[in-house]
């Protein structure tokens, strides 16, 4: 059996940033006491702290204490550090800590909507259906999920825009961690259904019209903004339908393209990001779209994978394994992969369990050597969204997005006990029980 | 193995008659021992579901069943082994309501197969299905010629062995995640592969009886015949005492009792409901208690908010920890799901078996909440509270007991079937590969020699038992239409 743990990299980084702040906490605390600022920090001790590192090392500090003060993270003390005054310790004992999980593809922050009346609606926009704290989002943050992209379904072509929140939040100004959070867009499969004829080629023709216009669109505004302009022309007009090609063009947002089968990822990257230059990510990435990953790596397209975590010989879709139960993660990584996250698609698989998909994962090949699996639940998706400066992992500057389980999350035996979201104590298993 | 076997004692007896040296060959022969097929797992930790754990322990087994458990044994010649250093070794998994496919491959018709219990009267060959013994009896046979008692004969006993498909590559893959006997409908089966004789352990385990607040007349409905048959039951036993005396008396009509509800009654078979809500769960364990039979709760959602009356009934539970349901809104009780629902009613005394949140295979690609994923789903169980002995019994011996098996199967104890996986870890680590499946003390799974799961970190040659061929007897199968039901991502 592979050990749970794999890795003990020296922490670095966590020293470094162990003693950085040391530095500053010198004259910060000592010479000049921030006025009005009495919020004491809040130090939690636990027995390993995952720390999912941004520099793509997966360190584990054992006996390590988490500082945080307003809702941010300041630093990750190895266990031979005492912690400074001016911190309410919280010693969790054999505890892990992780930083929160975040999902890619979901569609529980509220009733979501597959509004199927045109093929392309890169305009409709899924934040208005949000209903904050909800049950499957209180779900979500009992699994340990803190951030999840809120997507609309795939009945169409181009669904419409989706958005980065929070899970615990109880208002949606709280909630939202970018906006948009995405361009949804779903190949083949489910908007074939849409209409007579709809096959591949019309739903990439599709693609690119709309694309075309939408980036036409995005270079008029990125022109004017940057004074690109003729004086006495009037402001381009506000078009709500092309709206997110701005942010996608100028790569404040990705695409999240629904794909699966390995033609459908190709031709999906190839579009997107080989003709538009537009980021996109790999989303779901199954069946045997594993086979794409060469091109993947030349275009420099991520994969977040779920909720189907294996392949089988699929009758209708050409797809032949000689009877092998394929890995879908593990095929990707075989292949040269490293950016590998997971989705759960909730409800499809509930929210509650994207840790498990991580599971899964590792049961059929994909290898947890350097806390891969961890890292794809946590700062793998963080940085295929570009919300990586913000959440993703326990580290300096990041929100105290901090998960407490008694066990190695992927395990359905290790129960998440506490959820800390913004440093707030936002699930408390002690208090009510979810997951 | 068996062949190779006969071999050599075919020539031993061919050399001891030439040699007149003839007596303890002979008596090998008279004690029928050529018939004796040995298998002995060797050296793995043996987890025998009661509790026990011997390391490094051989189990041995005689014509399918254990013959002895421990150490140092001495293997009888010709003994097949299957090396289990290193490995783990526990009883095969008992899965409850399997889908069909896993029996009957691509045989397996779209519905569930009926419940066809012979019995001794016609009008309840079909329990309540209404039809007369000339309506089930075929109609090219001539019902004069054809009685109850050629129904409670061998061959008409099952449907089961006829429709086995012991080819069926669902099954193997069932056997390669450590499932070696299933449910299907009122029935248990045994996954044997290649063969189909004595698959079916037991044809009448369960009987479905309705009890929910839904239906109010059906509760009373069923409380009258719960009390018609122990009153019936109460006058068979005056008159089996009376009639000694007086000979003429006359035993007591069964006319209006309901033949299910005496099976329930007197032990044939337990009760299985299908309940979640708090009310209809109290109002089954009231039942229970009244008229003393031990209820099998299926789905039991709200059972940890009333754990110690289920207990009370001597209940047990089919559970799916991971099942979700909002509590009603219209009550002031506790309700709706918890995680914790299997580890609380276990420790209020009911016997908590476990099923997965999906029964079918999924082929799909969704993994983790399927048939296949029963360990898994165990896990959960134990990640609300449910010690780790309890949860491996939630999927063995707890759903052999409820079937009414558990002599045969769920446990490895001398005298049982020697059913049992042989795996690379923890049963319940969620990276754990079940190597090889042992059912009636034959090899009928090895991981490197299936197509499904030997590219997934290979066994190293080191676990393999040098010069040992481990699967010879038994064909790899190809899954050939295997889309069983997709579900669409949104």
């Amino acid at each position: 059996m592979t050990a749970t743990v794999s890795i003990l990299r020296a922490p670095l980084g966590v020293f470094g940033a162990a003693a950085l702040w040391a530095a500053g906490a010198g004259t910060c605390m000592g010479a000049q006491e921030p006025v009005g600022d009495t919020s004491p920090g809040l130090a939690l001790r636990a027995a390993k702290v995952l720390v999912c590192s941004s520099d793509g090392e997966q360190t584990v500090v054992d006996h390590g204490t988490v500082l945080s003060r307003d809702g941010r993270i300041e630093a990750v003390l190895p266990r031979d550090v005492e912690v400074p005054e001016g911190y309410e310790l919280e010693d969790l004992g054999d505890s892990w800590l992780m930083p929160g999980m975040i999902d890619l593809h979901s569609h529980i922050a509220g009733r979501g909507y597959n509004d199927a009346v045109y093929q392309a609606n890169p305009g409709l926009r899924v934040k208005c259906t949000v209903v904050p704290g909800n049950a499957n989002l209180r779900r979500a943050l009992a699994g340990g999920v803190t951030t999840i992209l809120y997507i609309p379904g795939s009945a169409t072509n181009l669904g419409g825009e989706g958005i980065l929140l929070k899970t615990a939040p109880t208002s949606y100004e709280d909630m939202v961690v970018r906006d948009p959070g995405s361009l949804k867009v779903a190949q083949a499969d489910n908007p074939k259904r849409w209409g007579y004829g709809m096959n591949r080629i019309m739903l990439n023709w599709t693609v690119r019209e709309a694309f075309t216009r939408g980036v036409a669109y995005a270079k008029t505004w990125a022109a004017y903004e940057a004074g690109d302009w003729g004086k006495d022309e009037p402001a381009p007009e506000v078009n709500p339908q092309f709206e997110v090609f701005r942010a996608l063009y100028s790569g404040a947002a990705q695409i999240s393209t629904h794909t699966q089968v390995h033609q459908v990822v190709l031709a999906s990257m190839n579009i997107m990001k080989g003709e538009f230059g537009l980021d996109v990510f790999i989303d779901h990435g199954t069946f045997d779209g594993y086979k794409a990953t060469g091109r993947a790596l030349e275009l420099d397209v991520p994969a977040i994978l779920g909720p189907r975590s294996i392949n089988m010989q699929t009758k209708g879709r050409g797809i032949d394994t000689d009877g092998a139960i394929m890995g879908v993660a593990a095929e990707y990584q075989r292949r040269g992969m490293t950016d590998i996250g997971f989705n759960t698609d909730a409800p499809v698989v509930p929210a509650e369990e994207l840790a498990l998909q991580g599971a899964m994962g590792a049961r059929f090949g994909f290898r947890d050597e350097a806390g891969e699996v961890v890292r794809g639940l946590t700062i793998v998706p963080a940085e295929v969204a570009g919300i990586d400066h913000r959440v993703g992992s326990l580290e300096a500057g990041k929100d105290a997005d901090i998960v407490v389980l008694d066990g190695h999350p992927a395990d359905p035996r290790s129960a998440v006990t506490r959820v800390y979201v913004n440093g707030e104590l936002s699930y408390d298993a002690r208090e009510e029980r979810l997951f | 193995m068996k062949t190779m076997k006969k071999q050599l004692i075919g020539g031993a007896l061919g050399l001891s008659l030439a040699l007149s040296f003839a007596a303890p060959s002979l008596a090998l022969l008279a004690d029928d021992h050529e018939e004796d097929s040995y298998l002995a797992i060797v050296g793995g930790d043996i987890f025998a579901g009661t509790g026990e754990v011997l390391r490094g322990a051989t189990l041995l087994s005689k014509n399918g069943k254990i013959e002895e458990i421990g150490y140092e044994l001495i293997l009888p010649d010709g003994c097949e082994t299957v090396d289990a250093h290193g490995m783990r070794v526990y009883p095969g998994l008992v899965a409850l309501s399997a889908t069909t496919r896993l029996t009957q491959g691509t045989f397996a018709a779209g519905v569930e197969i009926h419940d066809f219990v012979p019995h001794e009267e016609h009008s309840e060959i079909c329990g309540d299905c209404g039809k007369s013994f000339e309506e089930i009896v075929p109609p090219a046979l001539d019902p004069g010629e054809f009685s109850t008692e050629h129904l409670a004969t061998d061959a008409f006993r099952t449907d089961f062995d006829d429709s086995f498909d012991p080819f069926s590559g669902y099954m193997v893959m069932a056997l390669g995640n450590g499932i070696t006997t299933v449910q299907q409908s009122s029935a248990a089966v045994k996954l044997k592969r290649g063969d189909i004789s004595g698959v079916s352990l037991s044809e009448k385990t369960l009987t479905s009886q309705s009890w929910s607040g839904s239906n109010p007349a059906g509760k009373a409905d069923l409380r009258e015949k719960f009390r018609l048959a122990t009153e019936y039951l109460a006058d068979y036993r005056r008159w089996e005492e009376a009639v000694k005396s007086d000979k003429e008396l006359k035993e007591p009509s069964k006319k209006g009792i309901d033949g299910r509800i005496l099976d329930i009654l007197e032990g044939r078979t337990m009760a299985r409901f299908s309940a979640n809500e708090r009310a209809d769960l109290l109002g089954i364990a009231r039942l229970a208690q009244q008229f003393k039979f031990r209820p099998v709760i299926q789905g039991c959602v709200e059972g940890w908010t009333v754990a110690e009356e289920l207990g009370r009934a001597g209940a047990f539970a089919i559970v799916t920890p991971r099942t979700r349901r909002d509590r009603s809104e219209t009550t002031t009780h506790e309700g709706g799901s918890s995680i914790e629902n299997a580890a609380i009613l276990t420790r209020a005394g009911v016997q908590v078996a476990v099923v997965p949140a999906n029964t079918s295979i999924d082929m799909g690609g969704i993994s983790g909440r399927d048939l296949l994923s029963l360990p898994l789903e165990a896990g959960f169980a134990i990640r609300g509270g449910m010690d780790e002995r309890a949860a491996l019994e939630s999927i063995t011996v707890v759903p052999a007991r409820l079937l009414g098996i558990d002599h045969r199967v769920g446990t490895l104890e001398i005298g049982k079937d020697c059913d049992a996986l042989i795996t690379d870890g923890d049963l319940l680590h969620y990276q754990t590969f079940v190597q090889y499946t042992v059912v009636e003390g034959k090899l009928v799974y090895d991981k490197q020699e299936e197509v499904f799961y030997s590219h997934i970190r290979p066994r190293p040659e080191a676990a393999v038992d040098p010069g040992e061929e481990v699967s010879g007897e038994v064909e790899s199968v190809e899954v050939e239409e295997i889309v069983e039901e997709e579900s669409d991502e949104e």
